[in-house]
């Protein structure tokens, strides 16, 4: 067996409850994560991922590798950056890990930011052990993107699932209408 | 190019995550995991700082109050401080209960609405104000957590009836 070796990932943390940021932000320093920035809102994150892009010295970190983000925020909230992370023209990563931090776990919610293309769903409060495994995950278990005319982000299917019913699936990876991009 | 009529693209990404936490030289197949020492270690260090939430939130209650003698002394300029007391009942509103004083998060989304934009900036709503706070004081200086049973009940009554009085003094 391995350690993880965290300490060369950059972590973004986007939380406006300063009690909460900061349980955060020393929770994934503990798990050995050197490189953590935190800001208040979605606004802020989305001009932080730009300077690091633009400008790594002057941000003082290289890359955001992973973004944690809570939901309800103002003015720009937690499904507002992710859609800007995965959609928007300025986004220079739209295949970004983003971690959503929610006290809300009504289906709806759920069924909102898995459309938007969100990587990991973690509840508050958090344990660290829900932590290292969302960071695990993210990490060492990515899934592939897919981009059709409806959606953009990770496959939503985890795992091929036997199913006994009819397969209503039209295409299939050898089909001319999909095309696999290696990036 | 893309060939024409594609309707659906996988993107399958070079794994530059697991490069960095585990080096290029790392076995496929190895069993990575983190040291159960070191997750232990940063689940009690994570309930030690939980455990500082009624001393923070205290402080922020103390904030609470500084602004609103602030909306007493200086009616001028209420308007301002409604709104650091809207953004601060904001952040109080949305962790109580995530640390078990579920009161605080109630008491402070009742000052959250109240103080929402185009609220009025009478006296009568400073006094309002006033009420939540001084509930949430309680909640905390007496530890009262969960929907604090029969306390917790005579403390939100109590809030209402306040509310109630100053709502109906012009």
């Amino acid at each position: 067996m391995s350690g993880i070796d965290l300490s060369r990932i950059s972590i973004l943390v986007v939380e406006d409850s300063p009690f909460i940021r900061a349980l955060l932000v020393n929770s994934v320093r503990i798990l050995g994560v050197q490189s953590v920035r935190s800001v208040d809102d979605g606004a802020e994150a989305i001009e932080f991922i730009k300077l690091v892009e633009e400008n790594p010295m002057k941000a003082g970190m290289m890359s955001v590798d992973i973004v944690i983000s809570d939901w309800e925020m103002s003015p720009v909230n937690g499904l507002m950056l992710l859609r800007w992370i995965r959609r928007h023209k300025d986004s220079k990563d739209r295949f970004k890990p983003f971690i959503m931090l929610t006290g809300y776990s009504e289906p709806k919610r759920v069924h909102e930011a898995r459309e938007m293309g969100v990587t990991e769903f973690m509840s508050k409060p958090f344990s660290v052990n829900a932590l290292a495994d969302k960071l695990k995950s993210v990490i060492f278990k990515p899934r592939q993107f897919v981009h059709t005319s409806s959606y953009f982000g990770p496959d939503r299917r985890r795992q091929e699932i036997p199913y006994s019913g009819e397969d209503r699936r039209k295409l299939s990876y050898n089909s001319p209408e999909v095309e696999i991009v290696n990036v | 190019m893309s060939k024409p009529g594609v309707k659906v693209r996988f993107y399958r990404i070079k794994n530059r995550l697991k490069e960095k936490t585990a080096g290029l030289g790392l076995d496929a197949n190895a069993v990575i995991e983190f040291d159960d020492d070191l997750l232990s270690e940063a689940e009690e260090a994570l309930n030690e700082m939980a455990e500082d939430y009624p001393d923070w939130v205290m402080s922020v209650i103390d904030e609470l109050f500084e602004v609103h003698r602030r909306c007493v002394d200086d009616e001028n300029n209420r308007k301002g401080y409604f709104e650091r007391i809207n953004s601060i009942a904001h952040d109080m509103k949305g962790q109580g209960g995530t640390f078990g004083y579920q009161l605080i998060t109630d008491f402070a989304e009742g000052l959250y609405n109240f103080t929402s934009s185009g609220s009025g900036l009478t006296d009568n709503h400073v006094e309002i104000i006033k009420a939540h706070i001084d509930a949430m004081r309680v909640v905390i200086r007496d530890r009262i957590d969960g929907d604090g049973g029969e306390i917790g009940k005579e403390l939100k009554k109590g809030l209402e009836q306040s509310v109630a009085k100053f709502s109906t003094h012009k």
